[in-house]
């Protein structure tokens, strides 16, 4: 069923219910003052002059003459018909012969205390009132009027005009429907033309429900919007990051590839090559792994804000972890690559994994751009609640002018993705990133005697991450 | 007789290569690929453990977990992810240390002495480095059957070198166990005793290294 019709339907059922209680109620008090007005004029007449010519003449009393008793038949034509007396002594009964008996149910009423009793027939046409005279003696003590019932409740003054009543309801409500109905479909098409990603927003007139119910979806349009457009951003970052990334394995693999094969063919020109000439090889093997550990740190540290782990980790045993991963290639080249560490366990809460990464990144960056007889040292100094942790190199360093810059770079440009002369590529943007998450300072310093030194430096309590 | 070390790995290649590098290293692998074979055995009789974390079967950290309820030996994980959580859950289920893929069969190496290595009970009165031997309580050293005859900051030198032998330690931590640290020049005055030092171990002063960018060493020698 539509909603007009609905609604129509409704209304109107509600009046005809409302019309019908408004019926029985108006009907209830019509007959209660009915039966008041009644005992007053019958307690009227008995007073003036009743009560004697009763009381002198009980048999035939109300006679013909006036009051008409029950015995006399009413007489033709008119419409008014007055009600039927009849006369009863206290105990109700009646010395005229064509009184009727005392009706029960009266009877019962009046003694209940009641000084006016009254019944009506079960079709309504008949109704009977019996009225205790002020005097409680005599024949006349109580007085029984007969007459026509009250009328109907739905007789047809009363049914006809309800269900008019009803009927323009109806109609009314079909017509003042319209204006709703009509912004309810506008809204339902606003919303069905989302499925066809719409950019269009959701407005309904007016400041009823209907227009906060439009507000509702309009806002919920906009969350969605916004949540798409953001998944479709990710979406296109993470192909640009995959497409990126497959090109910085492709480089150094491509080198590798490189290496070998130039290897292969000095080999198949009878040249004697000693173990040294496989080291690139080897170090460019393990930069390519360095550089995926790298990829998913960076891809890590983009996904999140702050940190995802607080844990204590001990720098002490990460530094000779991270010295043992380096000092393969280390030896290799002939750079020293030596550890220096406080006699105490130095702790730091924070990400076991991004901290190794960031400083492997940092050795890998001192040894890999050494050549034979360099040294690279880290020394971790001080205790869990102040420390630093240094990288030590003899190499060329960085021009200071240059220092902060390569700080400031972006993961996701270009530039810093290339492998910069002095390594400070990929690598060193997690460690700044890393350092930063984890309140530490970082700092690029002058090696004495020449080289680069940074600092990762934590001083007294901080707050890690959110 | 050598060290038997149970290498639980499911890559032949990797697994293949690990077991050859610990025969090169003079330990005795027994190489198993399936987890759940692993399972069956009995972790008190080898030195070490090497797990590899991501294998069939039964996740590593189950048999982990499995070996730690009745076995204190050393376990090393090997892990190919670089989930912060796999490692510090590793760690807290008892295991010694990790080695992330890939890696050099030195680095392993390193990590399986290291594992070996803890705990490290030193006999603190007296410690023996190569041919210098050093009383703490007494406050006397000796090279290579002779007395030293060292000054307090010296011995202290000494000391401390002593301690951690085989260990780089920092200028500032020999200032600070040995010299005045609030001295001006403190550095320079340390390599001054350090020289003097040298000097008094005679033919043994090769035992004493300099380390670039971090301080000295008291190395075992050749």
């Amino acid at each position: 069923m539509k909603l007009r019709t609905r609604l129509a339907l409704t209304l109107g059922a509600a009046t005809v219910v409302l019309l019908v209680v408004m019926g029985w109620a108006q009907s209830r008090w019509h007959s209660r003052v009915r039966v008041e007005a009644l005992a007053e004029a019958a307690i009227h007449r008995m007073d003036s002059g009743g009560r004697e010519r009763c009381e002198a003449n009980p048999e035939q009393w109300p006679g013909r003459r006036g009051e008409r008793g029950f015995g006399a038949p009413p007489p033709g034509g008119h419409r008014f018909r007055p009600p039927r007396f009849a006369a009863y002594d206290q105990n109700l009964r009646s010395r005229n012969p064509d009184s009727p008996p005392f009706p029960a149910e009266l009877a019962r009423q009046l003694e209940a205390g009641d000084e006016v009793a009254a019944s009506r027939s079960t079709d309504s046409r008949r109704a009977e009132i019996a009225v205790r005279m002020p005097w409680n003696e005599g024949p006349c003590a109580v007085v029984l009027m007969r007459t026509k019932g009250p009328p109907h409740l739905f007789s047809g003054p009363v049914l006809m005009p309800a269900l008019l009543v009803a009927l323009v309801v109806i109609l009314v409500a079909l017509f003042s429907a319209g204006p709703i109905v009509r912004r309810v479909r506008q809204l339902t098409e606003s919303v069905r033309k989302l499925g066809g990603d719409s950019e269009e927003p959701i407005h309904v007139d007016g400041n009823d429900e209907i227009a906060e119910l439009g507000a509702a979806f309009e806002q919920t349009r906009q969350t969605i919007a916004a949540q798409l457009a953001s998944l479709r951003d990710r979406e296109a970052a993470l192909r640009n990051y995959i497409a990126n990334s497959t090109h910085d394995v492709m480089l150094p693999l491509s080198v590798l590839q490189g290496h070998l094969v130039s290897l292969q063919q000095r080999i198949e020109g009878g040249e004697q090559l000693d173990a040294k000439a496989i080291v690139p090889s080897l170090e460019e093997s393990q930069y390519l792994g360095s550089l995926l550990h790298n990829l998913n740190a960076a891809a890590r540290l983009e996904a999140m804000q702050g940190l995802e782990h607080h844990d204590p980790v001990d720098l002490n045993r990460l530094v000779e972890r991270v010295a043992d991963r380096h000092r393969p290639i280390a030896n290799r080249k002939r750079i020293a690559l030596e550890v220096g560490l406080p006699e105490q366990m130095v702790e730091v809460r924070g990400d076991l994994t991004l901290l190794e990464q960031a400083l492997g990144n940092l050795v890998q960056n001192a040894v890999r751009y050494r050549d034979a007889g360099g040294h690279v040292a880290v020394v971790l100094q001080g205790t869990s609640s102040s420390w630093t942790l240094d990288v030590i190199d003899d190499g060329p360093g960085i021009d200071e002018a240059d220092r902060s810059r390569v700080l400031e770079r972006a993961f996701r440009g270009s530039e810093a993705r290339t492998r910069h002369p002095h390594g400070m590529g990929l690598g060193l943007h997690i460690v700044s990133d890393v350092a930063k998450r984890h309140g530490l300072g970082l700092e690029l310093l002058d090696t004495e005697g020449g080289g680069l030194t940074v600092r990762l430096r934590h001083a007294g309590q901080h707050t890690v991450g959110p | 007789m050598p060290d038997r070390i149970l290498l639980v790995e499911d890559d032949l290649a990797l697994g293949g290569q690990v077991a050859e590098t610990l025969s090169q290293a003079g330990f005795d692998p027994h190489w198993v690929q399936d987890g759940d074979d692993a399972r069956g055995l009995e972790p008190d009789d080898y030195r070490v453990i090497i797990l590899d974390l991501m294998l069939p079967g039964t996740y590593g950290m189950d048999l982990l977990k499995r070996y730690r309820r009745t076995s204190e030996v050393p376990v090393l994980i090997l892990s190919a992810r670089d989930d912060t959580a796999d490692k510090i859950r590793g760690l807290e289920l008892g295991a010694d240390d990790y080695v992330t893929k890939p890696f050099f069969p030195e680095e392993l190496l390193a990590r399986i002495h290291a594992c070996l290595r803890r705990p490290n009970l030193m006999n603190t009165e007296r410690i023996v480095v190569g041919a210098i031997r050093i009383d703490l309580e007494r406050r006397e050293a000796g090279a290579s059957e002779r007395a030293l005859s060292l000054t307090p900051i010296e011995f202290e030198i000494l000391a401390t070198l002593a301690r951690r032998k085989g260990a780089a330690v920092t200028r500032d931590a020999l200032v600070e166990a040995a010299l005045d640290p609030a001295q001006e020049n403190s550095r320079r005055t340390l390599d001054v005793h350090v020289s003097r030092l040298r000097t008094k171990l005679g033919k043994d002063a090769a035992q004493l290294e300099t380390v670039w960018g971090i301080g000295y060493r008291l190395s075992e020698g050749t």
